[in-house]
């Protein structure tokens, strides 16, 4: 059996050599016809995998031929894909070929058939293609079920932008099915009558968990779905490189670019491994770096290639390099500072290096403050330094080093860094002063400023401002000051001698240079002319004239807040040969007036004042509108004044002042405009061009009129608009002539009623007495006389009585008086009641004056005339008293009391008493009805009266003679 | 406890044993003993707190599906999610259940949701997710040693789950990913349904127990003597 085996391989190879002995020989093309041996489908990933080898190869021939694959779907004739490729076919060898169907293989057949040919140089004769071998068939079958939907491929992964085909198989009763790529409906191609296919192009990645694809049957139930994978797409390394700071590890690394992983495992993030081609080494990398452990100290050369991948591609970058032209040095160590002096430290440092032989390059760099004032390159081996010159005193630095390899410059080192001060020194320059001085009850009180030193010149923390005021005349009277930081201005009060001022800084190791100011007896505040300059929001120009050629410096001072109390004095020192200046300031307003005045400082003498010059960095109408007083009012003109308006605080140089007058009339007289105000009314207005001019009298005016005047400033910019009208009113024209009349009139008035009421008493005993006494009347007796001569003497027959009362009843406690408010001066005559006393009056009626006043203030004050009898003589005379309700009430029991209380308090009442002679009647018909002469007086009945209710019953009482008389009392 | 009928000794021995624990047993521990009142009630809250939990993380968790899961109106086939316990249930079939059942079953249906869910923890691809869900699963985790400590606390005993029936969240090869979220979708669906229904359950125990008296009654009944 076994001799027949080998035999009979013997026979095919000597068949085989005499084919190609007699293919050479006759010529003819080779036939190697390639024969499939499987075919093999994966639904997952889609593919198709056919094998096939060449059967009739010699042993051990290796030939080179090209293949060529036809590809039909549905159906061998409907060929969809032809594909070629060479490739090396062996003896006795299965050969793989892979395909990738574009439409599902559950949703479609497909066939398969191979052809081949020698494409290869041994054979110099000529080939063909060879027979084609059988169609294959290529399909994954489905279980279907006549109501099922299935979509394939399942779970597909793709990458974003590509294209795929997806496919839908449904049974014999599912009609009408619709596919969803998310939300979005795809139309679907109907491949035959149970499958269909969508087109999907250019997909997006959506998710990480896929883009989801189903499918509805009519009645919208979810028949079946695919996740469709998305991922990114997986982008090449950038910035990829490698260096090694110790010669022992290269650490390499890049930006990866997006992540392309995908959720439940369908993807894991991409790979990135990292291959050196010289060494063969390969090594599994993270995501952004990778460490190389160099392990062969003799290698210099490396060449990596770094390789991202995923399960969709593959992505590489190389890099070339030399060891030592790669070398990121570690950070230089054991800097370490010496301060020499004030102004100089030196630095050292030590390297990473590999040796002597290796120069690095080190850079220094000095910083302040977080800048950089010094930079410097040195070369070293080991080790560095460095010396630090021109440092400030009482500075904080930081000194930094970093290096690099000096002969293939690579990277700098990471920085190494050290802080150090320097100490501080004396301050090194002097002190920017000025004053202003003043005088004061005879003296002169200098208020010193100076402008604290810079940190570069305080040259450490300033303590303390040294004042010595040198006195030139009398040495011995100088005086010495210490002043302590932070201040910046001091007050010294000294004589009118002359004055050297020496100022210094100082700080802990020393003083500044001293400043020198010397004080003359002259103040040195020379009037000058003030002169006007404009300034612009950049400042002001100022230029001057030079006075002598001996001049240290000039000093230009201002305020620079010149509308406030404190002034915040300012000043610029120039130099001997400046004649201008421009002073900015960041403090400068529009609308504010600021005053400079030049100073000369002159080697020898006084202080000198060049100029003085005034503006505005931008003028403004003016804010603030006068205020102004009307006088000399008569009915055709008044006069305007606002003397209190002060033009130097204004918003720009006041240039006059503008009167607008409004009338019914509106009628302007010459000199007068019409204008038109932004209200829309109208008004004549009058122009006063002189600024100076702060009156002004407007005429011509109507008498009995109503005028509304404003008074305006202006600058150059504008006039005040915020000024409001007054109103004035003309007074008649014959008003002052009737003024000049009642006044002196009403001054005879009130003259004569002073007199009047100065000599009351005597006028009324003159000219009215209470009983006419014809003895003592003087006045009235010549009229008397002249009216009737033969009257001598008053007769009761002319009395003629205004009331008459007849009293039946002695005991009665009947009360005479005709009302509460009317108790003064109330004349009444009555008849008098009934005395049941002996010595009271007889019954006999009479006729009397009563009066209820009573002074209280004249019982106050002691001042009475004379005191009366006691008071039983008085109730005798008037019978039983009840004293007014209203007045009871008022005065209480005390005041009642004296009126009917026991005769010791009688004294204690003072009667103004009315007490007359008993001329009530005539006398001799008196002593006829009367048994005996009766007293039968006429009593003013008193009663008291507290001031408060006294006054206002004289104010309504008419009766102004009883007022005043009895008011007053007797005199 | 083995019980085998006419098996006088092991009846005895079961006696004893019930004895011997009677004083262990919240419902008979009368000395300040509120009843299981109070822990139906807190596990009634707890279903609640965790129906509000679970809203939120379903959201999140269905948008990290994709449409077509997210969507409000989204009712897939139950393909493979019939393994899950389910929560509807006849009215009147529900309202038949004694109390032990009542209990068992959610006791039992949480303890396979917990299982699934925690596969799902598992399969989550972000950091976010992944701590939501753990957080849920502790949640959930407490409900079950609530619902556990009610039937304790009525004398019910735990169900034992049965070998090679607990449940694994394998999806296994041929399981696709599209099936895997309908799973997913379904599981959240059903516990949501689970924690309305037990909300359902312990309202209504809550209710039936409120006379504590009743509660030995119960006991009794729960050993089946």
């Amino acid at each position: 059996m076994a001799f027949s085996v080998v035999l009979q391989k013997a026979f095919l190879l000597a068949l085989l050599s005499l084919r190609a002995y007699q293919n050479e020989v006759f010529d003819e093309p080779i036939q190697l016809v390639p024969e499939v041996q499987n075919v093999s489908t994966s639904s997952k990933p889609q593919q198709v995998n056919l094998q096939w080898t060449v059967p009739n190869l010699a042993h051990h021939q290796e030939l080179k031929m090209m293949l060529q694959i036809e590809i039909s779907r549905i159906k061998t004739s409907n060929v969809i894909q032809v594909v070629n490729y060479t490739t090396t076919v062996k003896w006795n060898q299965v050969m793989h070929w892979n395909w990738k169907p574009d439409i599902p293989l559950e949703c479609v057949k497909y066939f398969l058939r191979i052809r081949g040919m020698v494409d290869d140089d041994k054979f110099l004769l000529q080939s063909s293609w060879s027979n084609w071998s059988s169609w294959q068939e290529a399909h994954i079958p489905v279980s279907l079920e006549p109501n099922t939907v299935l979509v394939f491929p399942e779970d597909p992964l793709v990458e974003e932008g590509s294209n795929i085909t997806i496919c839908s198989v449904y049974g014999r009763n599912q009609h009408n099915v619709s596919c969803y790529l998310q939300e979005k409906p795809i139309p679907g191609e109907q491949l035959d009558s149970h499958v269909s296919i969508f087109n999907l192009n250019n997909v997006v990645f959506f998710r990480d968990t896929g883009t989801n694809f189903f499918c509805n049957s009519i009645d919208t139930k979810l028949e079946d779905g695919i996740v469709l994978f998305v991922s990114k797409v997986l982008e090449e390394p950038k910035n990829f490189s490698c260096e090694t700071q110790d010669f022992k590890t290269l650490n390499c690394i890049w930006e990866p670019g997006v992540d392309t992983a995908l959720a439940w495992k369908q993807q894991p993030p991409q790979n990135y491994t990292l291959f050196e081609s010289f060494s063969g080494r390969r090594k599994l990398c993270n995501k952004s770096s990778c460490d190389w452990q160099i392990t062969d100290d003799s290698q210099e050369i490396y060449n990596f290639t770094l390789i991202a991948k995923n399960y969709l591609r593959t992505r590489s970058v190389s890099v070339s390099f030399h060891l030592t032209h790669r070398v990121y040095l570690k950070a230089p160590h054991n800097v370490s500072l010496e301060i020499i002096n004030t102004t100089k430290a030196h630095m050292t440092w030590k390297v990473h290096s590999r040796g002597n032989d290796y120069t690095l390059l080190c850079q220094i760099e000095l910083l302040c403050e977080k800048e950089v004032i010094h930079e410097h390159n040195v070369s070293v081996h080991m080790s560095g330094d460095y010396l630090f010159n021109d440092l400030d005193p009482d500075t904080e630095y930081k000194a930094s080093v970093r290096c690099a390899d000096a002969t293939h410059f690579w990277k700098w080192s990471n920085w190494a860094e050290k802080t150090f001060s320097t100490p501080e020194a004396a301050p090194s320059e002097a002190l920017d002063v000025w004053r202003i001085v003043r005088s004061k009850n005879g003296s002169r009180i200098v208020t010193l400023f100076w402008k604290p030193l810079s940190k570069s010149r305080a040259n450490g923390k300033i303590l303390f401002y040294n004042i010595v005021a040198e006195n030139q005349d009398k040495p011995a009277k100088s005086k010495h000051c210490s002043i302590p930081a932070p201040a910046s201005d001091t007050q010294l009060t000294l004589d009118q001698s002359s004055y050297k001022l020496h100022i210094t800084a100082n700080n802990s190791v020393g003083m500044s240079p001293e400043t020198i100011l010397v004080l003359s007896r002259e103040s040195g505040n020379q009037e000058v002319v003030e002169k006007r300059i404009n300034g612009t929001k950049d400042g002001f120009l100022i230029s001057w004239e030079p006075r002598s050629r001996d001049v240290i410096s000039y000093i230009v001072d201002w305020c620079a807040h010149s509308q406030n109390q404190l002034c915040d004095l300012q000043w610029k020192n120039l130099g001997p040969n400046t004649t201008s200046t421009i002073i900015s300031s960041d403090a400068f307003k529009p609308g504010v007036r600021y005053n400079f005045r030049i100073f000369e400082i002159p080697v020898q003498g006084p202080v000198y004042l060049v100029e003085k010059q005034t503006g505005y960095t931008q003028e403004l109408a003016p804010l603030e509108s006068p205020e102004v007083l009307t006088s000399n009012l008569t009915s055709h003109s008044f006069t305007l004044s606002w003397q209190g308006y002060a033009s130097q605080f204004q918003a720009g140089f006041i240039q006059g002042y503008r009167v607008y007058l409004k009338s019914k009339e509106m009628h302007c007289h010459s000199g007068w405009d019409k204008v038109l105000l932004s209200d829309n009314s109208v008004c004549c207005n009058y122009d006063i061009k002189d600024p100076k001019q702060k009156i002004f009298t407007v005429e011509n005016l109507r008498p009995e009129s109503d005028y509304e005047f404003s008074v305006r400033s202006y600058t150059s910019v504008g006039e005040n608009q915020n000024a409001t009208f007054m109103m004035v009113t003309t007074p008649d024209e014959h008003s002052h002539m009737l003024l000049k009349t009642m006044l002196p009139m009403s001054l005879c008035v009130l003259l004569i009623m002073v007199v009047c009421y100065w000599k009351s008493q005597w006028v009324k005993e003159t000219c009215y007495p209470d009983i006419p006494n014809p003895s003592k009347s003087s006045i009235l007796s010549p009229i008397k006389y002249m009216q009737n001569p033969h009257l001598t003497i008053m007769n009761v027959k002319d009395c003629i009585p205004d009331v008459l009362e007849v009293i039946n009843k002695a005991e009665g406690t009947k009360t005479l008086y005709t009302g509460a408010g009317k108790l003064h001066a109330e004349n009444v005559t009555k008849l008098p009641p009934v005395p049941t006393e002996k010595d009271s009056c007889g019954p006999v009626p009479c006729i009397f004056f009563e009066n209820f006043t009573y002074d209280q203030l004249a019982f106050d004050s002691d001042s009475h005339g004379h005191v009366p009898g006691p008071l039983k003589d008085i109730l005798c005379q008037l019978g039983p008293l009840t004293p007014p309700k209203n007045l009871l009430n008022v005065l209480g029991n005390s005041n009642m009391k004296s009126l009917t209380g026991s005769p010791t308090e009688e004294t204690s009442l003072i009667y103004v008493s009315q007490l007359a002679s008993p001329t009530c009647g005539d006398k001799d018909s008196l002593t006829t009805n009367l048994p005996r002469p009766v007293h039968c007086s006429e009593y003013k009945m008193q009663m008291a009266v507290p001031p408060s209710l006294a006054s206002p019953a004289l104010s309504k009482n008419s009766d102004l003679s009883s007022m005043i008389l009895l008011g007053k009392g007797e005199p | 406890m083995d019980l085998r009928a006419g098996d006088s000794w092991g009846m005895l021995a079961c006696l004893c044993t019930v004895l011997w624990h009677l004083p262990a047993v919240p419902a008979l521990n009368r000395t300040g003993d509120p009843g299981p009142g109070p822990s139906i009630q807190k596990t009634y809250d707890l279903t609640r707190y965790l129906e509000h939990q679970l809203r939120s993380l379903a959201g999140t968790y269905l948008n990290y599906l994709g449409p077509p899961f997210n969507e409000p109106d989204f009712n897939p086939p139950r393909l493979g999610a019939e393994s899950l316990p389910r929560a509807t249930v006849n009215l009147e079939v529900w309202r038949s259940l004694n109390d032990k059942l009542r209990l068992t079953q959610n006791y039992e249906a949480y303890s396979h949701l917990l299982c699934y869910l925690r596969g799902l923890n598992r399969q989550a691809a972000t950091a976010e997710l992944r701590r939501s869900l753990a957080h849920f699963c502790t949640s959930l985790q407490g409900l079950l040693g609530s619902i556990a400590g009610v039937m304790a606390a009525l004398g019910y005993p735990l169900p034992q789950p049965l070998p090679g029936t607990e449940p694994a969240w394998a999806p296994g090869p041929a399981h696709s990913d599209f099936l895997q979220k309908m799973d997913d979708f379904w599981l959240l669906k059903e516990l949501q349904t689970w924690l309305w229904r037990s909300a359902k359950d312990f309202n209504r125990l809550k209710k039936k127990i409120q006379p504590p008296a009743a509660a030995v009654t119960l006991r009794l009944e729960a050993h089946g003597f």
